[in-house]
């Protein structure tokens, strides 16, 4: 049982060269040599020259923007150290407080719509049966396209005169018409649904992959115990997939939060911040306002938001896991 | 697994001392000083025309003045929403692009404050001939040039002249008049009046409340409230929105919901009667439709406040810190001369006006009519955004079409609107 729950645990460490070669050898001249003195130049460098990359590009520039967060600098002027006054600044701000009630409707609704909808299409289409890639392949489309130029195309259905509308109207609802993406009350909710369609292609696949996966001699033996389908799912399925679902839960989170090209194509967090999510609000505060201290103090709260959920839940996951 | 996790603690922690070892506050919010000793060399401008047809004009400009001159230019072309988040970037860095092609105004304004525009009065001395409201819109607080402008537009009331001939209509000069005419169009089941303030183009909503403003208050008001002298909650402001109440029925119900680009549209198909809106708007018109269209002036509310236009004057401006001074003014000085302006105004869209009188403006009658109405004109004043920021331009996007949807919520929209603004004016 326990092999098949770490089916996406990352793969045993590979044991270096200059231990393996002549292991007998090494350790019967010098027994007390010590594990970092055993380590090649060659396996320092693999360590060390990522890091260095990943130091200059991901680290430092993360630091300065926290840096950053604790000024107040409009980019042309010699920035002012603020302290946490951006932080504080957030508590009182009406627009934060939106955008992150926004996030958090677009984190439940997208998030859980795109993991149920991802599995659910997993499930259906799991079984190898003729022409079953094409619907395989129609469903991750989406995830190859651009969601910005698709964004354009999403704009033109739901224009006043759309194609959302003229369904509607076709289909005597014409009292549910609306200007989907202008009217403060369904700009937002108008949004998840291009957001959704093309997520749901790639949970669907993260799932494929883990279904594919588990040992197809539990289901047996699942049957032959008179297991209905439903319990088939509940009881084997879904422990099964407990792995993937860290992955899953992972990536919806961090796009959820960074969600952006759709809303800054479609509304731009308009009309009049009704739609504003987190990240649309702190490019708006950082790009077009030249806030930067206070949209660094932004970009910090989403990453603090994205990192506290996803560590909560992997420290706990891994804990189960042991 | 345990030794796995052990040495990936330890990566974490040297990487946090690398962090913490490093001094905060270093390169990325650095104002480095001074300019280096480099002289010569090509000088870059950086161009935001990033319109195909735009940014062939401006190599055919600079082609030209290679031509003619032992100075060297080079074009470096900006798609616009990049250039305007980037460009406190340019000015501040250290080896910073030398001449800019931006709009006159505020922003020029907030540049020169901080010493990073060149002073430009040297050009201006060959400048003689221009309009002395471009040479004070071009000087700074301190008294100097810093910019120099190219062209300029107006905003007007467009209109097709066969629709309002068929339905009997002529150009409404006073507020009651415009009134009128709003009402016979909604008669005709036309929708009198278009907005475009959709996605992206929520900005153009903001021209109502600077003519209502200029209009009810006068430019100086404007400029002030805008400078942040007065409060958004002011009573003359709520009287532009009282104002604006009177023709809010003949907006086009879905205005905010489709861009000006479709609005404009919407004014060439008949769909809707009026569109308030800059010359620009003609670029996209197909060339047999122009003879239809005419303009009038935003009509007159209170004739005792002295007479406003928006007229948004483009140019350039050059960083304080280039290498080669002498090459940019006399890059500057050659744009200004009627010849450029001439090959400028050929090549692009043909409804702006160059701003050397002595150059010849586009011979059309929209563009007759459009020089006289601002050469009429007691005031000039730019546009929201020109006359302010854009971060102030995002705070009345907000409240605008909050209250074009929603106008009986007006005193909390300008409560909120003044709140936002001052968070606006206390970081710029």
């Amino acid at each position: 049982m326990e092999d098949h729950v770490t089916v996406a645990s990352p793969p045993a460490l590979p044991s270096t060269g200059a231990a393996t070669v002549h292991p007998v050898a090494a350790r019967a001249r010098r027994p007390r040599r010590t594990r970092a003195e055993r380590l090649s130049p060659l396996i320092i460098a693999f360590i060390l020259v990522p890091l260095l990359v990943e130091s200059l590009t991901v680290f430092w520039p993360a630091i300065q923007g926290f840096y950053i967060s604790l000024t107040n600098w409009n980019g042309v002027n010699p920035p002012t150290f603020a302290g946490l006054a951006n932080y504080t600044k957030m508590v009182s701000d009406p627009v934060f407080r939106k955008a992150l009630g926004d996030t958090a409707i677009w984190l439940g609704i997208f998030g859980g719509l795109s993991a149920a909808g991802g599995l659910g299409c997993a499930l259906f289409l799991q079984r190898e049966r003729r022409g079953i890639a094409v619907y395989r392949i129609a469903l991750f489309l989406p995830v190859v396209f651009s969601l910005t130029a698709t964004a354009l195309m999403w704009q033109t259905l739901y224009q006043p005169n759309g194609m959302v509308n003229g369904l509607l109207s076709a289909a005597g609802l014409g009292s549910l018409q609306h200007a989907w993406l202008a009217n403060s009350s369904t700009a937002l909710y108008a949004q998840i649904l291009p957001a959704l369609w093309r997520e749901i292609g790639y949970i669907m696949v993260l799932y494929l992959a883990g279904l594919k996966g588990i040992d197809p001699t539990l289901y047996e033996a699942a049957r032959v115990d008179g297991a209905s389908a439903w319990q088939q799912f509940r009881n084997v399925t879904l422990p099964q997939l407990r792995s993937v679902n860290a992955v899953v839960l992972s990536v919806i989170i961090i796009d959820s939060l960074r969600s952006f090209d759709v809303v800054w194509a479609l509304t731009q967090g308009g009309p009049y911040n009704s739609s504003q999510l987190l990240s649309t609000y702190m490019y708006q505060t950082a790009f077009v306002n030249t806030n930067y201290g206070y949209g660094c103090a932004l970009a910090v709260a989403i990453f603090v938001l994205a990192f506290g959920v996803i560590v909560t839940y992997l420290i706990r996951a891994f804990k189960e896991s042991d | 697994m345990s030794d796995f996790t052990l040495s990936r603690r330890r990566l974490f922690a040297g990487a946090g001392a690398l962090g913490a070892s490093a001094v905060l506050g270093g390169c990325a919010t650095a104002t480095p000083s001074g300019g280096s000793a480099q002289q010569g060399g090509a000088v870059t401008l950086q161009s935001d025309l990033s319109s195909p047809l735009a940014e062939k004009a401006m190599q055919a400009l600079v082609a030209a003045y290679g031509k003619q001159s032992k100075y060297t230019v080079k074009l470096n072309t900006v798609a616009a929403t990049t250039y305007q988040p980037l460009l406190p970037t340019y000015l501040t860095s250290a080896n910073p692009p030398d001449i800019y092609t931006w709009y006159a105004g505020s922003d020029a304004d907030h540049y020169a404050a901080r010493g990073l525009l060149l002073n430009v009065s040297d050009v201006w001395k060959t400048m003689g001939g221009y309009q002395p409201a471009l040479k004070t819109l071009s000087t700074d607080t301190a008294g100097k040039q810093i910019f120099v402008p190219t062209d300029y537009y107006w905003w007007g009331v467009f209109y097709r002249k066969s629709q309002f001939a068929k339905w009997g209509l002529s150009e409404p000069k006073t507020w009651s008049d415009f009134l009128h005419v709003c009402k016979a169009i909604k008669a005709k089941g036309v929708i009198p009046i278009g907005l475009g303030a959709g996605t992206g183009t929520a900005w153009v909503a903001s021209a109502w409340f600077d003519y209502f403003d200029i209009r009810l208050n006068g430019a100086d008001f404007h400029r002030a409230l805008l400078a942040g002298q007065h409060s958004f909650t002011d009573p003359r402001v709520v009287s532009v929105f009282n104002t604006w109440k009177q023709v809010l029925p003949y907006f086009d119900p879905n205005g905010t919901a489709v861009s000006w680009q479709e609005a404009s549209n919407q004014l060439l198909q008949g769909q809707v009667g009026m569109l308030l809106t800059g010359t620009f708007f003609a670029d996209a018109v197909p060339k047999g439709s122009l003879g239809d269209l005419d303009f009038f002036k935003f009509p007159v509310i209170d004739p005792s406040v002295p007479d406003a236009e928006e007229a948004p004057t483009d140019g350039l401006f050059a960083s304080s810190r280039t290498h080669n001074a002498a090459a940019v003014l006399d890059f500057m000085t050659w744009m200004a001369t009627p010849a450029a302006q001439n090959l400028w105004t050929q090549t692009s869209s043909g409804t702006v006006i160059p701003a050397n009188p002595q150059a010849a403006s586009p011979q059309t009658p929209l563009v007759e009519k459009g020089k006289a109405m601002l050469a009429a004109a007691d005031q000039l004043t730019q546009f929201f955004n020109r006359d302010s920021t854009d971060a102030l331009q995002n705070t009345a996007n907000t409240a605008l079409i909050n209250f074009i949807q929603k106008p009986a919520q007006l005193s909390s929209i300008l409560s909120t609107w003044q709140t936002q603004a001052e968070q606006v004016w206390k970081t710029t």
